[in-house]
């Protein structure tokens, strides 16, 4: 009999997909846009009607036409299934640290990926967007996790495959939900690979019932604003400069700066000249999902289109996954999940240093210097004033070099899963699977004569092609045997066994040719040389063999144990050193399922848990542990080469894995009949056998040793909070997080207790990677102020930089046994938070992010040209404000001009804490707003059309640049890894973007 | 199975357990010791022997900064501090040498235990004493001490190793030379650009001079001159060779070896020697390359007056030896510079030449053989090697006649005949008139900047000729990885 009706909740609002199912049977329906189902359906037959967040209610069926039902909301989140390592637990009875985000948190932001999308949502996680580039440059680091010179990314889980790449260009829309794994607890079941934290993220499956089809596409546009960009001289400005430098040092002034009002309406902003104004973004997605008897599939197909913000940049994604489990007979069930990927990415040269990024290159090339040629629309070919006017270097024409030179990127990427599941009696599961990963990358560089992103190259240059080519291939076999079982009720047990093979294999290949005689044939053969230096092919490879296990354990719901281990064996370890054990325990317990507790009614909800456990990082290179023999020293007799080898590392047999012991303390905290939720978490981390490349006297022929040495301790504290503040008919929750972490290095290696990187230092005693360098005094005022003060010999003048004497022997050194530079920042921020509102009212929505950093600092490193004071560069406006005389001091952060390279020199060469800028920033992510039509048309069984803005305000007194998250190491520039944070070189901006989007469900 | 899915070698890199086995092992190992004798003479050398003396000078360019490392150099003003230094240079020719001992010491402790002809064996094992020899010979004229480091380092706490004296270094130099000595081939059958056993003993031959161990430098020198392996080229403009030709010529005894090209290999080193800034124009008079960049920066090793003033007149060297250049663009009124032209070669590519290094030539064999026989009193049988010289320069013999004299006239020889090929400083060191010498210099500089390439109105850093040392401190960054360092 045909039966229809309504699903609604407890406050009459219809349920849209809510499931209606028949116990027993593969019947079934879900609701509409309005709440309205039909189904088929006989006397006697049980109805299930279940929605997520709500206590599912049955119904035995006895002949009606129709029923209402109303579902009362599941205020107990807590029995929400949650996904960690190697299966899933109810929330209630996990011990350990783990945070999920749901589809549903997720969904609403129009972002290209998944890091942007868990920005501020959650405690303990730093996600940085070091740049703007499209599908690049999220650091994301887990309670401040960091090693010397062992990766600091988590381990990333895609449905059970820790996967070797990233996941910066995976589809969000193919997730389902996300869990971060931040304790050891939680974490230790990836034993080597778990000490930087774990993210596991679970795709979209087939549930529900019936066939649900879902399409959601948005289109926006982005932009740089004008705030937060670097103050530049405009043309007359800079003549102005100029004319007062040669005027300063008594000279004569060159023709071209005798008058700079020659310049108004000349100027050449060179960097707005390298911005795409409006740049367009656009995203389709269609979801399938399917839950047939005995089948389950879901297909989530994508389209992403966008440019950047920077011209002719251009980046595509298209995507696909399907999903697919079958049950094959009651006991066994099996499923095969795919997902191809291709995308395209050209990004100009943007990031880098001075010469090397187009960026910062843009900075300080003369606004004086024509963009254009005089018609106004032809590029100039390159920029050169004579040397007269200082112009020592040459300038090649920024935009032209945007648009001529190829840098593209080509990533085709497989992720596949085979699986099968055989329950032979109740409780008992054993599971193997087979998982594949393929990457390939094509990258193809050519710079043409007619451009190039250095400077002081002259146009025509020397074309060069790259070409590389790099293949990863990557499987896993698991087996797994879970077992569960409920013994008299009150004890509730799992146990789960398992040993697992994962390999990797990378190849990669390129070449390097150079000298074209046409830059329209960028191929091999048409270059006239090939750069034998830089063409090479190499192999990585690794293997990983895990026996891992676990017990769970409750009793009655409200004492909680978990015990796990995991025992991994790497061809990365060295031969004496090859199987690490990685064990932990968790203890919990459910407070206010205790008698006493009911006396306390405005307590709905208490858990104190704890945890402790080791975990490791393996992070430490493929082949560390050989001694290797680099066969590319060749020897020229003659005119004959003749081959080379010499050994170009030392052997370290007993090399291992960096060791992190971490304990976790955590209160989770539920009032008012959960109308607010709390939690906290302290956490204890120890990291000792830090892979350290240990100096070593060069008298060996060698400058580094690869050992475990050395210890860092971290902690912090994690707060959460969630909050319903309004109910009824306007439904306002909130959602805030704030965290604090702290480090310090407890040891270096023996007889070593600092290291240093060209700005920061890394010293026993202290924090990570704190910048180093001279504290700046502003400019000594007069010859009685220089005569007075601690001076550079010969280099101190009146309006000369005054530099702080740190060690108090009247003379300012920079490096060496006398050196005066002393801790000036520090790159890590005292604290991190977000918060996120979400706002319903009837059928609006609407929601808004913001995240922050506060205390952490960045070194503005473009100031040692932007604030050259010799004249050859462009300058920031503040320079105008310079010291002139002792009358004319200016703002005391820029020092006299007179004297040259050897009296400027100090203040842009001798790294001082004028370069370093506060970085605190609040940043609103995310503002949308949403209206949904409930009422089913002829297309659609119901649509939410949505505006949105994303990074649409930031609040920092950064002035370094636009973006206050940015760090050159995180987009691989500067001198490299965790040592070397919060650098910026300059890179691409993070646009603002303002969206427009629509969800159709049909 | 278990444990050999774990065992992954290096696919594309071989390891150090599976190498050194075979001829062709060795073969490439010792060639992998010559190779940081490039960046040595590329880079360090000039500034450390040439520049570091009254033949050259570095063109001030006010315009531009971060140059006091060098310029530290020139004016003898590097920062002392407990007998280191931090200057770049000083530290970065201190690894290069030790970065060929620690390759001839991994060949010197496996070679004799290989097996394969005893001949090839014994020209490859000759090549890394030379080369071991070599380097402790620099360190020893730089430092007068250095580390001992003989056996290759495996572990972390063997790379720290214990202070040697000069003494300890002069019988490392002795060994490993008359070694090298025996078991090198001669010029004659040695591949060219190779070490052969006539350029082991003129290395010898120099340290025994500097020990003042003359008649042993005698014995070895005669051997060089009687080999008849070597001849002094007629005119003194082919000696040196161009970026593609004469390259290990009749004179030359040894060379450090460059190929212009993008494989790495050529050298840079003309570039450093000119005066800047400098346009792309008055480049190419010099270059003669298609594609010319103009140069920035602070010029190096322009030769000073002092120099040039040191040729007698008629001295065919002079104009074989310093050209002079219009550069318009310098801040310095002066504009026309003198230059080193036995190193400016025209080459194909810019920034990019392949002009070989004169590390010893015949020519400085006969005058170290004329110096050691004129300190033994056979003043008369000297001027015969040192007139040979002379002769080829377009100089009629020398007139002295005393032993004393002739010391004048022989190291006067040296400064002309050898200018800007990195022996000036190491004479003032060894014949102990550095002190006097640089003390005038520095006295000449400050009197009248302008004509060592001032600006007018500017004048030397205060520091400049405070420190002028026999030998130079130890760098204060090996000190501090190696507590044996003071």
């Amino acid at each position: 009999q045909n039966l229809r009706g309504k699903v609604s909740g407890s406050d009459g609002e219809p349920l849209i997909g809510a499931a209606v199912t028949i116990v027993g049977t593969t019947r079934g329906a879900s609701t509409d846009g309005s709440g309205n189902f039909a189904i088929d359906v006989k006397n006697n037959e049980t109805l299930r009607f279940s929605s997520v967040g709500f206590i599912s209610k049955d119904v035995v069926y006895s002949g009606q036409k129709t029923l209402n039902i109303s579902l009362v909301a599941d205020n107990k989140t807590l029995n929400e299934i949650v996904v960690v390592g190697y299966g899933s637990q109810v929330k209630k009875e996990i011990t350990g640290a783990v945070q999920t985000i749901g589809y549903k948190e997720l969904k609403d932001l129009p972002v290209t990926q998944i890091g942007q999308k868990l920005q501020g949502q959650l405690a303990g996680v730093q996600i940085n967007q070091t740049t703007g580039q499209p599908g690049k440059g999220l650091n994301i680091r887990i309670r401040g996790q960091l090693s010397v010179s062992a990766g600091s990314d988590p381990l990333y889980v895609v449905d059970g495959f820790p996967i070797t790449g990233t996941i910066g260009a995976m589809n969000p829309d193919e997730i389902e939900d996300i869990s971060v794994l931040k304790d050891a607890a939680s974490t230790s079941l990836y034993g080597s690979r778990a000490a930087n934290g774990v993210v596991l993220i679970t795709t979209k499956k087939g549930k529900g019932s019936g066939t649900n089809v879902s399409f959601n596409v948005y289109t926006g546009v982005q932009q740089v604003p004008m705030k937060g960009r670097v103050k530049m001289m405009d043309a007359v400005q800079f003549a102005q400069f100029k004319k007062e430098f040669y005027e300063d040092a008594k000279q004569p002034v060159p023709a071209e700066f005798q008058n700079p009002s020659q310049y108004a309406g000349k100027n050449n902003d060179w960097f707005d000249a390298l911005i795409n104004k409006n740049a367009p973004i656009t995203s389709y997605n269609l979801s399938i999902t399917s839950n047939k008897e005995k089948s389950r599939t879901s297909l989530v197909a994508g389209v992403l289109d966008q440019k950047g913000v920077v011209i002719n940049t251009d980046y595509k994604r298209y995507s696909l996954r399907l999903n697919s489990a079958y049950d094959i007979s009651d006991k066994v069930t099996i499923g095969f999940n795919v997902a191809p990927q291709l995308t395209y990415d050209n990004t100009p040269r943007t990031d880098g240093d001075r010469g090397t990024g187009i960026l910062f290159n843009a900075l300080h090339t003369w606004p004086i210097m024509p963009i254009y040629e005089a018609d106004g629309t032809t590029l100039t070919k390159f920029n050169r004033f004579p040397a007269s006017t200082g112009n020592i270097f040459a300038y090649a024409n920024w935009v032209r070099s945007a648009q001529e030179l190829i840098n593209e990127t080509t990533t085709t990427n497989l992720l596949t899963n085979a699986f099968m599941e055989y329950e032979p009696i109740k409780g008992l599961k054993l599971k193997s699977s087979i998982n594949g990963e393929i990457l390939r990358t094509k990258f193809f560089f050519f710079n043409p004569s007619t451009a190039t992103s250095a400077i002081n190259t002259p146009i025509p240059t020397t074309a060069v092609s790259i070409r590389q080519n790099v293949e990863n291939v990557s499987w896993l076999n698991e087996n797994t045997v879970t077992y569960n079982k409920t013994i008299n009720e009150d004890h509730k047990l799992e146990l789960l066994g398992g040993y697992t093979n994962q390999y990797f294999r990378q190849e990669f290949t390129q070449v390097q040719a150079d000298t074209y005689s046409d830059d329209r044939l960028p191929t091999i053969q048409g270059a006239i040389n090939i750069n034998r230096g830089a063409t090479q092919s190499g192999v990585q490879e690794w293997a990983l063999t895990s026996f891992l296990a676990r017990a769970t354990y409750n009793y009655k719901g409200k004492y909680l144990l978990n015990a796990a281990i995991r025992r991994d064996g790497s061809s990365r370890f060295g031969l004496n050193n090859r199987w690490g054990t990685f064990p932990s325990v968790g203890l919990g317990w459910v407070v206010s399922d205790e008698g006493f507790m009911q006396d306390i009614p405005a307590v709905s909800f208490m858990k104190i848990r704890g945890s402790f456990g080791e975990i490791g990082n393996n992070n430490i290179g493929n082949y560390t542990q050989y001694a290797l023999i680099n066969n590319t020293v060749n020897g020229v007799f003659g005119n004959t080469v003749s081959p080379g080898a010499s050994v170009s590392s030392l052997a370290n047999p007993n090399l291992g894995w960096e060791k992190t012991r971490q304990l976790d303390l955590g209160l989770d905290l539920n009032l008012w009949n959960d109308r607010v939720s709390f939690t906290y978490d302290y956490y204890l981390k120890n990291t000792s056998n830090l892979l350290y490349s240990v100096q070593i006297a060069q008298e060996s022929g060698f400058s580094n040793f690869n050992d475990n040495i050395g210890e860092i301790k971290f902690w912090g504290h994690e707060f959460g909070v969630n909050t319903k503040n309004t109910t009824g008919a306007v439904k306002w929750t909130t959602n805030a997080n704030i965290s604090f972490n702290r480090n310090v290095v407890v040891a270096l290696a023996p007889g070593i207790d600092r290291v240093y990187g060209t700005f920061h230092i890394t010293k026993v005693g202290q924090p990570f990677g704190q910048f180093y360098g001279l504290i700046s005094q502003g400019m000594y005022k007069n010859q009685a102020d220089v005569d007075n003060s601690p001076k550079v010999p010969g280099r101190s003048f009146p309006g000369t930089i005054k530099i702080w004497d740190a060690n108090g022997d009247g003379v300012i050194t920079y490096g060496g046994n006398n050196d005066d530079r002393v801790i000036m920042g520090n790159p890590f921020p005292d604290f991190i938070y977000g918060i996120t509102n979400n706002v319903a009212y009837k059928n609006w929505d609407f929601n808004v992010i913001g995240s922050g950093s506060y205390g952490n600092q960045v070194m503005v490193r473009h100031i040692y040209s932007t604030a050259n004071l010799d004249g050859p560069f462009n300058l920031l406006e503040e320079v105008a404000n310079r010291w002139r005389s002792e009358s004319n001091p200016g703002l005391g952060k820029y020092g006299t001009t007179v004297g040259g390279g050897n009296v400027t020199g100090i203040e842009r060469d001798w790294i001082n804490s004028r370069f370093i800028s506060d970085a605190s920033y609040f940043t609103i992510r995310n503002i949308t707003l949403g209206y949904t039509f409930t009422k089913p048309s002829k297309v659609y069984k119901s649509l939410r059309v949505y505006a949105s803005c994303q990074q649409a305000f930031i609040f920092t007194n950064y002035w370094g640049g636009p973006n206050p998250e940015v760090s050159s190491q995180g987009n691989g520039q500067g001198d490299g890894g965790n040592l070397s944070q919060g650098i910026d070189f300059s890179s691409y901006p993070v646009p603002r973007t303002f969206t427009v989007g629509a969800n159709f469900n049909f | 199975c278990t444990e050999s899915f774990l065992d992954i070698t290096p696919e594309t890199s071989l390891s150090s357990v599976t190498f050194f086995k075979t001829q062709s092992d060795f073969q490439q190992a010792v060639n992998a010791c010559y190779v940081p004798l490039r960046t040595i003479y590329n880079d360090r050398s000039w500034l450390l022997s040439e520049m570091h003396s009254d033949n050259t000078y570095y063109a001030r360019n006010t315009a531009f900064g971060a140059t006091e490392q060098q310029e530290d150099l020139a004016d003898f003003s590097i920062p002392v501090s407990n007998g280191l230094t931090t200057n770049a240079h000083v530290l970065n020719q201190y690894r290069q040498d030790y970065l060929i001992i620690a390759r001839a010491n991994q060949i010197l402790a496996l070679i004799d235990k290989a097996d394969f002809d005893a001949t090839e064996k014994a020209n490859l094992k000759g090549q890394a004493q030379f080369m071991r020899g070599f380097a402790y010979f620099e360190l020893y004229r730089y430092f007068n001490k250095a580390p001992l480091q003989l056996t290759p380092v495996t572990t972390r706490e063997a790379a720290a190793a214990k202070m040697g004296t000069a003494a300890d270094l002069e019988k490392i130099i002795t060994d490993d030379l008359i070694g090298a000595a025996a078991n090198l081939k001669p010029k004659s059958t040695q591949e060219a650009g190779r070490a052969t056993s006539g350029a082991a003993k003129t290395v010898l031959a120099n340290l025994y001079i500097i020990q003042k161990k003359w008649a042993e430098a005698e014995k070895l020198m005669k051997e060089v001159v009687a080999e008849g392996n070597y001849s002094l080229i007629p005119d003194y403009n082919n000696v040196f060779s161009t970026s593609t030709a004469n390259k290990n010529n009749a004179e030359s005894v040894f060379e450090v070896q460059f190929q212009e090209g993008s494989n790495g290999f050529n050298g840079t080193f003309m570039y450093n020697f000119l005066p800047r800034p400098m346009l792309e124009s008055e480049l190419k008079t010099l270059s003669g390359t298609s594609n010319p960049q103009p140069q920035t920066g602070e010029g190096n090793n322009i030769p000073t007056p002092d120099i040039i003033a040191a040729y007698e007149s008629g001295d065919l060297r002079k104009d074989a030896s310093i050209g002079y250049i219009l550069c318009s663009s310098t801040l310095w009124e002066g504009k026309t510079y003198p230059i080193i032209k036995k190193y400016m070669k025209t080459h194909s590519l810019n920034g990019n030449h392949g002009m070989n290094w004169p590390v010893y030539r015949y020519s400085e064999a006969l005058l170290f053989l004329a110096e050691a026989l004129n300190e033994q009193g056979k003043t008369a049988e000297a001027a015969t090697y040192l007139n040979m010289v002379r002769k080829r320069a377009g100089l009629a013999n020398s007139t002295a006649t005393s032993q004393a004299d002739f010391r004048t006239a022989l190291m006067q020889e040296r400064r002309v005949e050898l200018a800007f090929e990195n022996k000036r400083w190491h004479d003032l060191v060894r014949t102990d008139t550095y002190k006097a010498v640089i003390t005038a210099r520095g006295e000449a500089i400050k009197k009248d900047p302008f004509s060592y390439y001032y600006q007018r109105g500017y004048t030397l850093r205060s520091n400049s000729f405070s420190v002028i040392e026999k030998y130079y401190p130890m760098p204060a960054d090996e000190a501090a990885l190696n507590p044996n360092i003071k």
